[in-house]
């Protein structure tokens, strides 16, 4: 049991990172990203493909975040020109874009079987039962020092017109400020921190497939933003780890309910956490941590 | 700086919505712009600032064309407009709706902001008096704290104008700037837009108070269906006949 909730512990901690990454740009921004898997498998794959040809961690972690904020960036520059609800589709098209190339590009990436043998964080210390501790305690201190960096930004000038550009973008352009720039910095900030949650995951679940960076990933973040409360930096945290008690929750279902076939259980997981996200948001609107984007 | 407006032509479908319009804004000018409800006025506007493309003519600030700029461009060379319509950044207060509009903050790239936290938070304390002074002229001060989303209609345009205002912009658009506004408020508006051309900065406003507006500005131009028809001192020009028939033909 122990364990288990550790396990938890640190799925929410690395989707955390997510959320948080979000929250910047949709919840501070406005900025619709439907593809934030796209830069998290980046994440994920470079570490896997690094780390399994016998480079370091660190390498895996510092390309995983090259690479995706240098895909933002073009990102930015094209698809910023779009309005919002075709930048939404435009992203979410890229991360799928992503993910097919990873099936396609076998030599590179295995194409759908994968990579295992991912060496865990930490590898020389498997055999202790503090290991896992250590790597909570390590993806605690990371989101902590994410929170304080958005907080920064938040508070600050910068944030201001980020802000105002989720309010107003022409007013923001009637007064001398091309927003294209803050949204392209912000899209950047926010790949290179849902790459780093990749690589993250990769090094903890072991290895990984194009399964693991489909669409649904990037639904449940935006999930989690929204239970926690869009706009909200703590929103993030405690957002994440609502959705995880959801879904971990719904797990038990079968004990409650044995009658019910394995079949039909599986889509009454997926009805009931989707039952309780209509509850929340019917009575919750604002999500835990209150109104929306007020800093 | 001196605006130049030169035969502007826009049209959707078979309506031409401002139709070879040419006027100029000298540096350092004063002037007001009318015309019945659809004239074209906000249109012109967006024409000037680069909200929208001309179909044809062109506009120029200090002789340098402005034709391949884009708004924001334009607003940094010092040519600013508000909006008839209000844009306030809803979830902001009027504090940092006014604080945003200032140009050039080191505390707006990220580098800065990490690498100079020390400049920064000097630069916002030096903003955030100018501000101080801006919210109290404009008798913002007791809602600095409300989210502009909150304020009525006649607040807003007073951020709007505050914005504006606090861009350092040298030629500025206002857009019905008086609309909502109390009538003791709008006389001292008149005073300080009086004030801060008398140090140079040209204003062109449309208006509907004629009242107002002509006891501000030193030459009206007037729009009429997409037409200049006709230009000169208030006083002549509120007088011209084919004024006063655009107006009632506006009302009827
Ligand atoms: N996007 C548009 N498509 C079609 N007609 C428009 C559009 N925008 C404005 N118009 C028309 O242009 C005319 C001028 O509008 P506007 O510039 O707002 O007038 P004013 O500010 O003088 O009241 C109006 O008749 C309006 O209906
Ligand atoms: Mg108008």
């Amino acid at each position: 049991m122990e364990a288990y909730l550790l396990a938890i512990a640190i799925f929410v901690a690395i989707f955390t990172l997510l959320t948080l990454g979000l929250n910047l740009q949709y919840g501070l921004t406005g900025l619709t990203n439907f593809g934030l898997v796209g830069f998290f498998g980046i994440g994920a794959y470079a570490s896997a493909i690094l780390t399994t040809h016998g480079y370091p961690v660190v390498a895996g972690f510092a390309a995983g975040a090259a690479l995706a904020v240098i895909a933002a960036w073009p990102i930015g520059l094209v698809a910023l020109r779009l309005r919002d609800d075709y930048f939404a589709i435009a992203t979410l098209g890229l991360s799928e874009v992503v993910r097919v190339a990873i099936i396609s590009e076998k030599e590179l990436t295995a194409g759908v079987q994968g990579i295992p043998g991912i060496p865990r964080l930490f590898a020389v210390l498997e055999s202790r039962t503090w290991q896992p501790l250590l790597l909570l305690a390590v993806l605690v201190a990371a989101n902590l020092g994410v929170v304080l960096v958005m907080r920064r930004i938040a508070r600050s000038p910068f944030g201001r017109v980020i802000g105002a550009i989720r309010d107003n973008e022409e007013a923001v352009r009637a007064l001398g400020k091309d927003p294209a720039r803050f949204k392209t910095q912000v899209l950047m900030v926010g790949a290179g921190l849902s790459a780093v949650a990749g690589s993250f995951y990769a090094h903890y679940v072991g290895y990984v497939t194009p399964d693991q960076i489909t669409p649904l990933v990037t639904f449940q973040i935006w999930m989690a933003m929204i239970l926690g409360g869009t706009g909200r930096i703590s929103g993030a945290v405690l957002g994440t780890l609502l959705l995880m008690l959801l879904i971990e929750g719904a797990r038990f279902l079968p004990d409650l309910l044995p009658f019910v076939s394995s079949t039909a259980m599986a889509e009454l997981r997926v009805f009931v956490v989707g039952l309780a996200l209509v509850l929340f948001t019917v009575y919750r609107p604002q999500g835990l941590m209150g109104e929306v984007a007020r800093r | 700086m001196s605006l130049e407006i030169s035969r502007l032509v826009k049209a959707y479908g078979p309506i031409r919505v401002t139709d070879d319009v040419s006027f100029t804004v000298p540096a350092g000018g004063l002037v007001g712009l009318i015309g019945p409800n659809g004239a074209g006025k906000s249109t012109l506007f967006s024409l000037v600032t680069g909200f929208l493309a001309p179909d044809s003519g062109s506009v120029s600030l200090d002789g340098r064309s402005l034709d391949r700029t884009g708004p924001a461009e334009r607003a940094r060379r010092g040519l600013v407009r508000t909006f008839q319509v209000p844009r306030e950044f809803s979830h902001l207060t009027v504090r940092d709706n006014l604080m945003a509009a200032a140009p050039g903050q080191a505390g707006e790239t990220l580098g800065a902001l990490f690498l100079l936290p020390g400049r920064v938070r000097r630069e916002e304390e030096a903003l955030r008096r100018r501000v101080e002074e801006m919210m109290a002229f404009l008798k913002l001060d007791r809602v600095a704290e409300v989210p502009a989303g909150n304020l009525s209609g006649g607040q807003k345009k007073l951020v709007e104008l505050g914005r504006a205002l606090m861009t350092g912009a040298r030629t500025i658009l206002l857009d019905e700037p008086f609309a909502g506004v109390n009538p003791v408020l709008i006389e001292e508006i008149s005073a300080r837009v009086r004030e801060l051309n008398a140090r140079g900065i040209g204003f062109l406003v449309i208006e509907h108070d004629l009242a107002a507006l002509s006891r501000l500005v030193t030459t009206l131009h007037v729009l009429d269906r997409g037409r200049l028809i006709a230009g000169g001192p208030p006083a002549a020009v509120l007088a011209d006949p084919a004024v006063r028939d655009a107006y009632l033909g506006g009302a009827s």
